[in-house]
């Protein structure tokens, strides 16, 4: 992932920087995040081409909403609330739907082959598999805290949840990827 | 059930791979669709601007011929009462006290309510 040497900016300059200058302040906004969010939105969507567009479209919408975050959440997790919703969105077009709910039991997805896929990393592959057979709520906690590092409570801000609620799917969702990990070894 | 998995072996790797350059290309990608919209919501802003202009220009355009369509009426009713005063002083006294002994309690001609 992100192996280079630019430098990360705070999300206090970020907000201050979007303020004084929108141009600038949303390069800077772009450097820190485009790729956490397209790595968060492509292990929900899975395939590169839909997650370059929901990435897209994500951005977009975060420059057209800069006015309406307030500050009460951290500025990352509005970031990646924004992003959570716009994959959810292409998961429901999948589907017919509007958007899929956080309530759904599955994404119904399987790892779709598209060339931008290495499936020499066998154990990779494998966890993969395990996260996408979570129900959505579970998913989300667990990849935003194994591979994004948020807090339980900006999990919460994100998805809209309590944080109990998020540590209780976090825990489950490890529970169900252990156990599946070990018989389909 | 023995738990053979260990997560820290694993780590963050993922399978998904992007193009080359990719992050470098989807900044500006992005940006030019920032600017795209940008530009169309100005765009719209200017035709919505034009299209309102034009609006109030003609409900305008309207008002002022109906008003001067009524003054116009009524300039003329008045210019009608002139001529028909100046007619009638114009008129000898004989024939003005002939008019006025048949015709001023005229139904027709003196009240203007009955139509």
């Amino acid at each position: 992932m992100a192996g280079n040497k630019r430098t990360v900016t705070d999300d206090k300059a970020i907000i201050r920087t979007l303020e004084d200058n929108e141009e600038k302040g949303f390069r800077l906004l772009m450097e820190k995040y485009k790729e956490p969010v397209y790595w968060h939105i492509r292990r929900l969507v899975v395939n590169h081409l839909d997650a370059q567009d929901v990435v897209q479209e994500a951005f977009l919408r975060i420059f057209r909403s800069m006015r309406q975050y307030s500050g009460e959440n951290s500025f990352k997790a509005w970031i990646f609330s924004i992003a959570t919703n716009e994959a959810l969105r292409l998961l429901g077009r999948r589907q017919g739907r509007e958007m899929l709910s956080l309530d759904d039991t599955t994404t119904a997805l399987d790892l779709m082959c598209d060339e931008y896929f290495d499936y020499s990393r066998v154990e990779a592959v494998r966890l993969q598999k395990a996260i996408l057979t979570l129900p959505a709520k579970q998913q989300l906690a667990f990849n935003m805290r194994y591979y994004d590092d948020l807090s339980f409570k900006e999990i919460a801000a994100a998805i809209n949840s309590t944080e109990a609620n998020v540590k209780a799917n976090y825990h489950y969702a490890k529970e169900k990827i252990i156990k599946y990990m070990n018989s389909n070894n | 059930m023995e738990q053979t998995f260990d997560f820290e072996k694993i780590g963050k790797q993922m399978p998904y791979t992007v193009p080359d350059g990719f992050f470098d290309t989807l900044e500006e990608d992005v940006m030019k669709r920032r600017a795209a919209s940008v530009s169309n919501g100005k765009a719209r802003t200017i035709r919505l601007a034009i299209r309102t202009a034009l609006a109030v220009a003609a409900c305008l355009a309207l008002f002022f011929i109906v008003r001067s369509s009524l003054q116009h009426d009524s300039d003329a009713a008045a210019d009608d009462f002139e001529n028909v005063e100046l007619a009638f002083s114009n008129l000898s006294t004989e024939d003005q006290d002939y008019l006025l002994e048949n015709f001023q309690d005229d139904l027709f001609m003196n009240n203007n309510d009955i139509n």
